[in-house]
C-alpha cells in the first residue's frame, strides 16, 4: 500500500478537518440518488459486497473526520445513505484507498515513468482537493463515510454495473477499479453533483475519457481515477486483489512492478530460446524443456566432434582404448567399446555424399593394400570406422526407428575387422541419418564402414 | 529480434579465420615435438594437448567478449600457474563445492531444470542466471560449429 500512503500523507496535508453536518446531509442526497441505480444492477451490489470483503480489517489509522469533503457537491445525500450502510467508516474509507491505490498503480504501471505518474496524480488530486472543497479539504480518505471519496466506489461499481462495453470503449481500458460508468448512465449519477461542484478548469481538462467534467469536480479521487484510465492504460487484466474488476487492461500488461520485471525476464529467455533454436538443427520443438534438451545434446555432440577431430589430427592408427574409454564415458550413451588395439574411432560427423562415399571407399581399398595402418589412419581422418556388417545393420535399422540424439551419434565400432586378415569384413555402407534436417553439414551423421571381404 | 541480430553481427566469419590462424599456429608448435613413442599413453597425451590447442585457440579467438571465453581463458591461466597435482586436486574439489553450492540454489524456473546440465557443459556457466547462460550458449554454439568446420578442413587438407 505504499502509493496508497503516500496518497494518504498528501492528502492528509492538505486537508482540513472540518466539521462533517455538510457533508453528511450532501452525503445523503447524493446517496439517494445513488440508490436509485443500485437496484438494476445486482453485479454492483456484488462488486460492493466484495469489496467491502476485501477490506482488512482496519488498516487505516481513524483519522478525524474532516469537514464535508464534498461540502461543494449538492447530491452529498447519496452518500449519506451509503455511509449508513457501511458498518465502519474505516471500511468505507479502506475501500477508497484500495480503489485509489489500484489507480494508482495502474496509473503508475501504465504510464511508464511509474514514479511520474504517481507523482502527477497526487498533484492533480492535490489541485483538485484545494480546488474543489470549499469547507476546507476532503476528508481524509481514512475518515469514514466521506462524501466525496466514498462517491468514487460507488459511482464506479454503479457504472461499472451498468456499461461495460461502453466502459472498455471510454476507458482504453486501463482501470482497475471499476470503471465510471458509460456516459448516460454515469451522467445521472453525477448531475447531481455537477451543481456544487464546478469543475475546475484543470479539472475538466483532466476528464479525457471520462465525458462528464463535472465528475471531476467532485472529488480528487474520481479525478484521479479518470486520470488513470487514460494515463494508465493497462491493469493487470483480472488482477486478482480486485475481484469484480473488469478486464481492461491490455493482456499481458501488469502494473505490479514485480510481474513487469517477471514478465520482462520471460521475454528475455523467450527471446534467446528463439535464437538458440535458429542455431540448433531440429529445433521443431516448441516445448521449452525438450527445446533445452536438444540443446544440450547438441553441445555435447559439437564438444565431441572438437574431440574426435582432434584426435583424428593424430593419424595414429594405434590403438586407442584409452581415448574409446573417454570416449564413451562423454555421454554418448550408446557408444559400444572398441577393441583395444585396434583403431576404431568412431566419428559419425562425416557427411558425405554418396559420390564421396565411393571415393573414399576406393581410397581405403587401395590403401588397405599397402598398409593396413594407413588405411585406417586415413578412415580416421575422414571420422569413419570399420565394423562388422552385422554391427552395421543392427545400428542403422536403431538408429532408423529411434529418435536419435546427437550425443547417441558416434559409434565405437568393434573391430575385429581391421586386419586383412579379419574374415568378417564386407563392404557395406550405412547411411543413418538422424538428424531431422539431414543438412549436408555436421548435422547429418552417417555411419560409413568399409570392409574387405 | 535484437539478440539474434546480435548473434549475427558478431562475424563469425571473423571469428573462423582468427580462430583457424591461432589454431594452426598452436598446432605447428605442437608438432615440434613429435612423440617418438606411439604408446597409447603418449597418443592420449597428444590428443588432449591438441584438443586443449583447439579450445585455448577458440577462446583467444574469441577474446574477452563473451563469459564462457573468459572463463576458459582464465581457466587455462589457472592451469598453467598451478600446475602442481595437488593444487589441481584442490582447484577441482572447490569448483565441484562451488557448483554444487550454486546448483542447490533455485536460481531458475522449474522449466529449466536442465539447466544445470547446461551450466555444465558451457565453459562458465556456472555462476550465470538463466538468461545470460541462455546468451552464453548460442554463443558457444556458434563457436563450436566454426571451430568443428575449421577443423574438419584442416583434417581434409591434410588428409588428401
Amino acid at each position: 500500500m505504499q502509493p496508497c500512503s503516500r496518497e494518504m500523507q498528501a492528502l492528509n496535508s492538505l486537508l482540513n478537518q472540518q466539521d462533517l453536518q455538510n457533508g453528511q446531509q450532501q452525503i445523503s442526497n447524493t446517496h439517494q440518488i445513488h440508490q436509485s441505480h443500485f437496484d438494476p444492477t445486482s453485479s454492483h451490489d456484488d462488486f460492493l459486497d466484495q469489496m467491502l470483503s476485501s477490506l482488512p480489517p482496519s488498516s487505516w489509522p481513524d483519522l478525524p473526520f474532516a469537514s464535508n469533503p464534498i461540502g461543494s457537491l449538492a447530491a452529498g445525500h447519496k452518500l449519506q445513505d451509503l455511509s449508513d450502510q457501511f458498518d465502519d467508516q474505516s471500511q468505507s474509507a479502506l475501500l477508497v484507498s484500495k480503489l485509489r491505490q489500484h489507480q494508482i498503480s495502474g496509473g503508475g504501471a501504465v504510464a511508464g515513468n511509474s514514479p511520474a505518474a504517481a507523482k502527477a496524480f497526487l498533484l492533480q488530486q492535490q489541485l483538485l482537493l484545494s480546488r474543489g472543497l470549499s469547507a476546507g479539504g476532503l476528508r481524509s480518505p481514512t475518515g469514514a463515510g466521506d462524501s466525496g471519496i466514498l462517491q468514487m466506489p460507488l459511482s464506479l461499481g454503479t457504472g461499472e454495473g451498468f456499461d461495460g462495453s461502453q466502459n472498455n470503449v471510454v476507458d482504453g481500458s486501463s482501470f482497475k477499479s471499476p470503471n465510471l460508468g458509460g456516459e448516460g448512465s454515469v451522467e445521472a449519477l453525477y448531475n447531481g453533483f455537477s451543481g456544487s461542484l464546478h469543475g475546475t478548469g484543470q479539472a475538466s481538462s483532466q476528464a479525457q475519457h471520462f465525458h462528464h467534467p463535472q465528475v471531476q469536480n467532485f472529488g480528487a479521487p474520481a479525478t484521479a481515477m479518470n486520470q488513470a484510465p487514460p494515463a494508465s492504460g493497462s491493469a493487470e487484466g483480472g488482477a486478482p486483489s480486485q475481484p469484480r474488476q473488469r478486464v481492461r487492461a491490455r493482456r499481458g500488461q501488469a502494473t505490479d512492478p514485480h510481474s513487469i520485471a517477471e514478465r520482462l525476464r520471460r521475454e528475455r529467455i523467450a527471446e534467446r530460446m528463439k535464437a538458440l533454436q535458429e542455431l540448433v538443427p531440429n529445433a521443431n520443438k516448441t516445448d521449452k524443456a525438450s527445446m533445452l534438451d536438444e540443446i544440450i545434446d547438441y553441445v555435447k555432440f559439437l564438444q565431441l566432434q572438437v574431440k574426435v577431430l582432434s584426435m583424428s589430427r593424430l593419424g595414429g592408427a594405434a590403438a586407442v582404448a584409452p581415448l574409446v574409454a573417454d570416449m564413451s564415458s562423454e555421454g554418448s550413451g550408446d557408444c559400444l567399446q572398441g577393441n583395444g588395439g585396434r583403431s576404431c574411432n568412431a566419428a559419425q560427423t562425416a557427411s558425405s555424399s554418396n559420390d564421396t562415399m565411393t571415393v573414399t571407399e576406393h581410397q581405403v581399398a587401395k590403401l588397405m593394400e599397402e598398409d593396413m595402418g594407413s588405411a585406417m589412419q586415413y578412415l580416421q581422418g575422414k571420422g569413419l570406422c570399420l565394423m562388422p556388417i552385422s554391427l552395421a545393420t543392427a545400428i542403422s535399422t536403431a538408429t532408423c526407428h529411434s529418435r536419435n540424439t546427437i550425443a547417441t551419434n558416434p559409434l565405437l565400432g568393434s573391430n575385429g575387422e581391421g586386419g586383412p586378415s579379419s574374415p568378417s569384413m564386407s563392404v557395406l555402407t550405412v547411411q543413418s541419418a538422424t538428424m531431422g534436417n539431414g543438412s549436408g553439414d555436421a548435422s547429418v551423421k552417417d555411419a560409413t564402414s568399409v570392409s574387405k571381404p | 529480434m535484437m539478440t539474434s541480430r546480435q548473434h549475427l553481427t558478431t562475424n563469425p566469419s571473423s571469428i573462423k579465420t582468427r580462430f583457424a590462424y591461432l589454431f594452426l599456429r598452436n598446432l605447428k608448435r605442437l608438432n615440434k615435438y613429435r612423440p617418438t613413442s606411439s604408446s597409447s599413453r603418449a597418443v592420449y597425451q597428444r590428443y588432449g594437448m591438441i584438443k586443449f590447442a583447439a579450445d585455448a585457440s577458440m577462446a583467444s579467438a574469441v577474446g574477452s567478449r563473451r563469459a564462457w571465453s573468459r572463463a576458459t581463458l582464465l581457466k587455462i591461466r589457472n592451469r598453467a600457474l598451478n600446475c602442481t597435482f595437488l593444487k589441481r586436486r584442490r582447484i577441482h574439489a572447490l569448483r565441484r563445492r562451488r557448483a554444487e553450492r550454486k546448483s542447490r540454489n533455485p536460481r531458475q524456473e522449474c522449466a529449466f531444470g536442465q539447466a544445470n546440465e547446461l551450466r555444465r557443459l558451457v565453459p562458465g556457466g556456472e555462476v550465470m542466471d538463466i538468461c545470460n547462460l541462455l546468451d552464453e550458449t548460442a554463443h558457444y554454439i556458434k563457436c563450436l560449429n566454426t571451430q568443428v568446420q575449421v577443423m574438419r578442413n584442416i583434417v581434409d587438407f591434410y588428409s588428401s
